[in-house]
């Protein structure tokens, strides 16, 4: 269909002249290609160049070739699996309380008279305008021991919830941030629903919560496709909130992830000897994490029938 | 009669400008990129700009046919990023930097880098140099060779709380006595958690406060390694070392301190404020701390109580314990250094302006501001400070961090050692094993383990 439309539109292309029947729609692609490359392909091939050399401080003017022995240290670390295993404890817990959350947030702000709906949606957008020191040095405050916690205080139990409990409180921090976006994009989309379906809905009958299953969320497919898969991927490569919580301890590795390792080796080192290769080689990794979840994704949510052709005209 | 008058000044300035100045002067901008992090070490750069001033009116003087011009910043963000953009300078054929201060554990990976040049055949040209404290030269040595000029140091001792010790009925003259038992070997640190342990009993302090170490990573946990018999530097072989049974020492009397309610399960909690908060209320016993503490204490924590005066009243220091009767009292320093690039262009004045730096009003003058310990002899003697002069003697026990470019790397496995055992992750015997196989991991051949 797409390229039928294409072929009208552009009468006077001839078959057997490729050059001017691509060229317009060349010159519409082209910006993005050329963003794509700069910003994705150029960057992804430097990583992976890198990734094969022995880069660090001491060799910043004589890099070596190495081949594959950074990925070598990689897959030979102890602590791989563990990583590995928190990152994607991390994203999904994370991710789940993300997106339910601002799906929450969005069912609940929309369903009551618009003005509260707005000021409890601006609430939420606080901790996203704080900084992430000052977003943190809050945190820090109410999970001190007491008598200065209020979590201890609260609990009746007097620990630093930081140390304690690493995981509950990086994914609440993380999350509670990461749930207003998920909002703001549910929110309009609930409110491009046509008002027509609620009515047809309440005419045969449905109650709230049947509205929300057979009306709402199918409606709310593609942006649920794009915050999960969005957050997704800037979950995988977030680490500053794990970084000023916890460093990733206590102990060994108890909440560190790919990202924060990666930041760890290749760019915070305090006596000046940072691995580069290395760090580059974990980042390498993580491009190949990030698009094989993207492709599921895609697969998942149906990708290519989300941007087909509407099976009705809606006008 | 104007337009004559005219005519003649415009003459004179034409003849003015077309000939040469008598004394050409040739401009040199020397570039100083300097860090503190911390705001009250701001003379590390101010000191520069000084020393170049002086340094120009001995250049007029001598004929030289040149002045000198000091540009650069003082960094007030952190260490991460200041080293990172020096590695950038180094790099940069315009901008690189002729002087970087930083840390004097940065020179083994900055000159195996080829980025500093070593300084043994410009230090004995400059007289100024011969007053630094003999020791500290040391630090700046790697490879046989010297990398940088000191500019500061510390000492991190063992603090105690005099008010605590009397209410658990130690007499005053006991208390006085305690910094020398420290240093002699007397007071160990099993007497350290003994006499803790007795106070939380008495309920003198309150669980978890016998004794405070600082809540994140640093150099002090190698100095604490130490002081259990640890080594961690094998000078023969230039290679780091892991003492297994050292290391075993000093987790285990760690992991019982938490068992014995002697210290917080939580206390690495990246907290600052946790830790200066309750020791300035007065409700800890022991702690380690370093010395340019008591200037942060004063200003910000007990200026309403009475500042240094209460200070005085209630806090007492002496180095770090042996973990046997008899043994060797320790601290650690870790100076501050200037290093020249070897990218500079103007090697021969930067060493010059150094040694400019390095005289002592400009030393006594970031000394007392910032309450580092100063470098050169003539300061020490010289300055008025009751606490600097009370804790130079610390010098006489202090050590330095090894010279060797994987030191972050063994540290941070020790720290994360700590940690866990702290928190009950793991046993101190457990955690001595994963430390040895994470250095040896990390450092491969360049790690002794023991």
């Amino acid at each position: 269909m797409v390229r039928k439309a294409v072929a009208s539109e552009v009468p006077r292309a001839r078959p057997g002249r490729p050059r001017r029947r691509y060229g317009v729609p060349l010159l519409f692609v082209a910006p993005a290609t050329v963003l794509i490359l700069l910003f994705f392909i150029i960057p992804v091939i430097t990583t992976l160049g890198l990734s094969g050399t022995d880069l660090s401080t001491i060799t910043f003017r004589q890099p070596k070739w190495v081949g594959m022995q950074n990925y070598e240290t990689l897959f030979t670390d102890p602590f791989l699996s563990k990583i590995l295993l928190n990152t994607a404890r991390y994203v999904l817990l994370t991710l789940l309380f993300n997106v339910g959350m601002g799906l929450t947030l969005a069912l609940l702000s929309t369903s009551v008279p618009t003005r509260f709906g707005n000021q409890v949606r601006a609430l939420w957008l606080l901790p996203r305008i704080l900084p992430s020191v000052v977003y943190v040095l809050i945190w820090q405050g109410m999970t001190r021991e007491a008598p200065f916690g209020l979590v201890s205080d609260v609990l009746g139990v007097s620990r630093n919830w930081i140390t304690a409990e690493p995981w509950t409180v990086i994914i609440l921090a993380n999350g509670l941030v990461g749930a207003s976006f998920g909002m703001l994009i549910f929110t309009s989309a609930i409110r491009a629903i046509p008002g027509d379906l609620f009515y047809a809905a309440a005419v045969d009958g449905a109650t709230t919560a049947q509205t929300v299953r057979r009306v709402v969320l199918p409606m709310l497919r593609w942006p649920i496709l794009f915050v999960t898969a969005y957050q997704t991927l800037s979950l995988l490569t977030s680490f500053e909130y794990i970084l000023l919580l916890t460093q990733g301890g206590p102990g060994f590795y108890t909440t560190t992830v790919w990202a924060l390792h990666a930041y760890q080796l290749a760019l915070s080192s305090y006596f000046g000897n940072v691995q580069f290769g290395l760090g580059a080689a974990m980042a390498g990794l993580l491009v190949v994490i990030g698009v094989v979840v993207s492709l599921l994704y895609l697969r998942v949510f149906n990708f290519r029938e989300l941007v087909g052709e509407p099976k009705v005209e809606v006008n | 009669m104007t337009r004559k008058w005219l005519v003649l000044v415009w003459v004179i300035g034409l003849i003015a400008v077309m000939l040469p100045p008598a004394q050409a002067q040739r401009v040199v901008v020397i570039k100083a990129w300097t860090i503190g992090p911390d705001n009250p070490s701001v003379n590390r750069f101010n000191n520069v700009v000084t020393a170049a001033e002086r340094l120009n009116k001995d250049l007029a003087r001598e004929n030289a046919g040149v002045q000198i011009k000091v540009e650069g910043f003082f960094d007030t963000t952190n260490w991460d990023q200041f080293l990172r953009r020096v590695l950038l300078g180094f790099q940069s054929p315009a901008d690189a930097p002729d002087i970087v201060q930083g840390t004097h554990a940065v020179a083994p990976a900055w000159a195996d880098g080829g980025f500093i040049i070593a300084l043994d055949s410009y230090i004995p040209r400059y007289t100024q140099f011969n007053d630094v404290v003999p020791s500290l030269w040391n630090a700046m040595r790697y490879k046989g060779k010297t990398w940088a000029i000191p500019q500061d140091t510390e000492a991190r001792p063992l603090y105690f709380n005099k008010a605590l010790l009397k209410q658990l009925g130690w007499t005053d003259q006991q208390i006085a006595a305690l910094p020398g038992r420290l240093a002699n070997g007397d007071f160990t640190w099993d007497d350290v958690m003994a006499t803790a342990r007795d106070a939380v009993q008495k309920k003198v302090v309150e669980a978890g406060k016998g004794y405070y170490h600082r809540p994140v990573s640093g150099p002090d946990f190698l100095q604490w390694y130490r002081s259990f018999g640890g080594r961690d530097f094998d000078a023969a072989t230039g290679k780091l070392v892991i003492n297994k049974a050292a290391l075993l020492r000093y987790y285990t009397w760690l992991r019982t301190g938490v068992e014995q309610g002697v210290i917080e399960r939580d206390r690495l909690n990246n907290d600052w404020n946790r830790f200066h908060q309750p020791i300035t209320d007065g409700k800890v016993l022991f702690w380690s701390g370093g010395t340019w503490q008591w200037a942060e204490w004063d200003r910000e924590w007990v200026s309403r109580k009475g500042g240094e005066e209460w200070l005085f009243a209630n806090f007492g220091y002496g180095p770090h314990p042996a973990h046997v009767k008899g043994g060797k009292a320790i601290t650690m320093s870790q100076p501050q250094a200037y290093f020249v690039t070897a990218a500079s262009k103007n090697k021969d004045l930067a060493v010059r302006l150094l040694a400019y730096t390095t005289v002592p009003d400009l030393d006594a003058k970031h000394a007392v501001g910032s309450a580092h310990l100063p470098i050169l002899r003539t300061t020490a003697r010289q300055v008025n400070h009751k606490f600097l002069k009370d804790v130079s003697y610390l010098l006489n026990y202090t050590s330095f961090q090894p010279p060797h470019p994987s030191l972050a790397e063994w540290q941070v496995a020790v720290y994360r050692g700590v940690s866990a055992t702290e928190s009950g992750q793991v046993t101190p015997a457990q955690a001595v094993d994963l430390v040895a196989s994470e250095v040896q991991r990390t450092i491969r051949d360049q790690v002794i383990v023991e």
